[in-house]
Parts: structure tokens; C-alpha cells; sequence
């Protein structure tokens, strides 16, 4: 079947919403970090490609803004998504991500086949660690738009809160910051990129589509699913082409360079923030 | 005209006697002609506020304040001593050698915060020239009764009370010493870093065996394709 061998998996607009949130991300990370790291040369050098210090807090302020903007658009996305008949059977349904027990029980399994003490668990459309990688984002941006706002609004803040919740605020909002950037850059460019089901890249984002034969081997439920409900047929695609592959391995590859240069520099040069 | 002249003799008397009996303009009551040419503005122009800084007067030697020691300061951050200053006009008083000392040599804790790292503000900016007085001192304009308007209101327009309760300096928000003093910042910062070490503890291993594992199985997949056995 040369022309029928790839599954689809995601929409048009879930693409998008990744290119966006991605940029934005990497964007967020870059003027973030030369603003943490100013005091330092690399610091200085990052602040540079941004237009200086200054600069840098501007295009945060703006891109988080228009983070705010597609989340909020995206929420409004996902509540559209919700069969509304069945809303329970919808949303902790095979097709959500919201975690149930099964995703418990996964884990279990996945952790004895690590040490060859079971088979590995038959997994639906969306595994525990894609529903983990989806909800820390989820409720990482609330927690950096809200405080990132406390911070952008110093004195509207204090009209409704004492002003020491600003010191709380910036903590916060940096520490989640981190963790955001630990989590991205290590985790989750492991699982698209290193792993090696997954190498040289996972292109089922740009795609929007994965292969048959790797889905029945990585996702089998969800693949027998599809069968059962007669609806395989009706979510085969074709394969990319060339020129949008090569885009986006190139683009792909971009952007985990510009991550992974991020965070060791951002781990060497950790000692020298004059901050404590 | 005698009456007229009267009234302005009164009128200048009054004004006179306003000027001499009323406070001095707050900065948050100055008047504003554009948001950038505000003390920050003018404070930043020459870059070289600490070549010119006041130093202490000497000591008198008849005056003495009761309860005030002479001598070395202790400058451990515990010493009781410390905290008996708090409420002088003249927070250094008695201390031997201040005037060659910079004001970091003894406060260094508080040159670790955004003000003074990022910002680039001199102690003498916010905390006045000589004499230093306590930041409880009634007349201090860092008094917390009046600091958003004596002081944060110079950079910050429309500082208030609340705003002013921001801490600027403040303490390293893993430490003891915040624990005590700020421990809201404490525990935020401990649960962020117990969430980014739990998060990283577990997936990061994680991670690795999955590659570790699924390198294995395609190793053997050529041997035994038909069966997921071993």
C-alpha cells in the first residue's frame, strides 16, 4: 500500500498551534534567559540578538501576551473538541488527554518491560508521558502569564494585592521558567528526536500523520480501536513531500540546537548570576 | 491701599510661614512633565553617584546615645546589635573606620537583589546621603509610612502603600533567615524546586531506559521478527 500507509493524528490547526506555541517558546526562552543571564557575557551576547536588555523585556512582553492569546484560543479549541451529548464519556474517553487510571496502569507495565519483566503495555492514541508533556505546558503558561501580568503590572497588582507578592511572583515565574526549559530541552527533544524509535526525528507533528506500521507497533489499541469502529480507512494519508520534509528537519533541527545551546549555557553560566 | 497692602503682608506672612511649618514635597508629589525625565532619569546620567557620596560626620565626642555601643559593629547577621540600630537617626553611629568602608563591605546580602544587580541603584539612591537614618526611624523617608512616596514614587509613579511593602531586599528565598522573614517565598521556592527535581528525577531516567530499551529490541528485531519474546 504505497499510497494508504500513514495515520492521521493530528489536525491542521494542531499543527499550527504547535509551530506557534514552539516559536514562541524558543523566542520566550532566548530574551528570558539573556534578561536572567545579563550579568554575565553570555548574557550580554543573547541580549544582542534581541536588540539589548531593554529590548528583550519588550519582545517577552509581547510574545507572552500573544501566548496568552493562543491559550486562551486553544482552550477555547479543546471545549469545542468535547463531544457535549457525553461530555464525561468525552472527555476521559480514549481520544482525550485527560490522564486516567489506564495511564497509571501503562506506567506500571512500561516500568517492568524497561527490565524485561513484561511486554510493553498496548498503548491508545495518547500515551501517559504525551498527556504529562501536554498538561505541563497546560498549566505551566496560566502560571507564567499570570505572574509574567503581576510583573508586567506592578502597581495594578498592588491596588489588589500586598506588594511582597511581587517578590513571590517573579520566583515563580522564573522557577517555572526553568523547569519549563529543563523539561522541553531535555525531555521532551529526547522523545521527539534521540530516542531511537524516534531518530533522527518524530515528524508526526509537521506531518500530522505517522506511519501505519509504527503506530501498530507503538500505539496497538489505538490502531485495533480505529479498526473496531471501521473508521482505519477514513484517517489514512500519503506521505510528506520532500521539500516540506526537508523544511522542517531543517527548521526541527534549528530549533533543538538553539534549545540544547540554551540550557548548558544557561547551566555553566548559572554560577555567575549575581541574583542569589 | 493701606488695607490692600495689609492683606498682602499677611498673605506673603502666610505663605511664609506655610513654606517653613509644612514637609517637603514627597517625590510622589512632585510635579511631572514627562514620564522620562524623572529622578531615574537624572539619577542614571552621571553613572559616578558613589565618587561623591557623603561621608559621615565624626563623632561627637561629648554626645552620647544611651544604649547605643562604640566600636567595632558586629556585622554577623544575628548579632542582637544589629537590631538595636534600627531605630536611630544615624544607623552608623559610633562605628569605627566607616568612612573608608563601602556600604557593601558590611550589608553584602543586600547587593544581591534586582534593584541593585539589574538596575544598577547605589545604597545612597533610595537610603539618602549622611546620615543614614533606621528605615524605622520616624523621620526616615524609607519609614514605611511614607517610603512609596519619599522613595519608591522617585522611579515608581503611583507607588502606594502596598506597592512599597515590596521587598527589595530580599532574602535568598531557599534560606533559614527567609523561612523566618518571608515565608511564603520560602515555601514557593521549595515547592518549585522539589517539582523541577521530582519532574527531572523521574523523566529523565525514564527517557534514558526507553532509549536504552527500544535500542535492544531493534537490535534483535532481525533474529526474531515474528515474536515480541525477549
Amino acid at each position: 500500500m504505497p499510497t494508504a500507509t500513514r495515520i492521521k493524528r493530528f489536525t491542521k490547526l494542531e499543527q499550527i498551534t504547535h509551530l506557534c506555541l514552539m516559536l514562541a517558546f524558543i523566542i520566550q526562552s532566548a530574551t528570558g534567559f539573556a534578561r536572567l543571564y545579563i550579568t554575565t557575557g553570555w548574557g550580554k551576547k543573547l541580549s544582542y540578538v534581541f536588540g539589548g536588555y531593554d529590548t528583550c523585556l519588550v519582545i517577552h512582553k509581547w510574545v507572552g501576551v500573544l501566548m496568552i492569546v493562543g491559550f486562551v484560543l486553544h482552550t477555547i479549541y479543546m471545549l469545542t473538541r468535547i463531544k457535549w451529548r457525553s461530555p464525561a464519556k468525552s472527555i476521559f474517553g480514549p481520544d482525550s488527554l485527560v490522564p486516567n487510571f489506564q495511564d497509571l496502569k501503562h506506567l506500571g507495565q512500561r516500568i517492568l518491560w524497561f527490565f524485561g519483566l513484561g511486554s510493553p503495555p498496548k498503548l491508545d492514541r495518547w500515551s501517559y508521558w504525551e498527556k504529562f508533556d501536554y498538561f505541563a505546558v497546560y498549566w505551566g503558561l496560566p502560571l507564567l502569564a499570570i505572574t509574567g501580568l503581576m510583573a508586567m503590572y506592578p502597581l495594578v497588582t498592588s491596588r489588589f494585592l500586598p506588594g511582597w507578592s511581587l517578590n513571590v511572583a517573579v520566583l515563580l515565574h522564573r522557577a517555572e521558567a526553568i523547569l519549563a526549559v529543563a523539561y522541553i530541552f531535555i525531555v521532551h527533544f529526547f522523545i521527539g528526536h534521540l530516542r531511537p524509535t524516534s531518530f533522527p526525528m518524530n515528524e508526526t507533528m509537521f506531518t500530522g500523520s505517522m506511519d501505519l506500521e509504527e503506530a501498530i507497533e507503538e500505539k496497538p489499541a489505538w490502531v485495533q480501536r480505529l479498526k473496531d469502529e471501521g473508521k482505519l480507512e477514513t484517517v489514512l494519508g500519503s506521505p510528506p513531500a520532500l521539500w516540506y520534509r526537508v523544511l522542517y528537519f531543517v527548521f526541527g533541527y534549528a530549533i533543538v540546537i538553539f534549545g540544547v545551546y540554551l540550557l548548558i549555557n544557561g547551566i555553566i553560566y548559572s554560577r555567575y548570576v549575581a541574583l542569589h | 491701599m493701606d488695607r490692600m497692602s495689609s492683606l498682602q503682608i499677611w498673605m506673603a506672612g502666610a505663605l511664609l510661614a506655610g513654606v517653613m511649618l509644612l514637609a517637603n514635597t514627597a517625590s510622589a508629589q512632585e510635579e511631572v512633565a514627562s514620564a522620562i525625565r524623572r529622578y531615574k532619569a537624572y539619577e542614571a546620567s552621571t553613572g559616578y553617584y558613589e565618587e561623591y557620596e557623603v561621608l559621615p560626620r565624626r563623632q561627637l565626642p561629648l554626645v552620647s546615645i544611651p544604649g547605643v555601643r562604640r566600636g567595632l559593629f558586629p556585622y554577623s547577621p544575628t548579632a542582637a546589635s544589629v537590631r538595636n540600630r534600627s531605630r536611630l537617626a544615624d544607623s552608623h553611629l559610633g562605628i569605627k573606620f566607616y568612612e573608608r568602608r563601602r556600604c557593601e563591605a558590611c550589608h553584602v546580602e543586600q547587593t544581591r537583589d534586582i534593584h541593585t544587580v539589574r538596575a544598577n541603584l547605589t545604597c545612597r539612591q533610595c537610603h539618602g546621603g549622611e546620615p543614614v537614618a533606621s528605615i524605622a526611624h520616624y523621620y526616615s523617608p524609607l519609614n514605611p509610612i511614607r517610603r512609596h512616596a519619599y522613595v519608591c514614587a522617585k522611579c515608581h509613579e503611583g507607588a502606594s502603600a502596598s506597592y512599597a511593602s515590596y521587598v527589595v531586599h530580599e532574602p535568598a528565598a531557599g534560606s533559614s533567615l527567609a523561612r523566618t522573614s518571608f515565608p511564603v517565598l520560602y515555601y514557593a521556592y521549595w515547592f518549585m524546586l522539589v517539582l523541577l527535581v521530582g519532574t527531572m528525577a523521574f523523566f529523565i531516567p525514564h527517557s534514558l531506559l526507553v532509549g536504552l530499551r527500544e535500542l535492544f529490541k531493534k537490535k534483535r528485531k532481525p533474529k526474531n521478527a515474528d515474536s515480541n519474546a525477549h
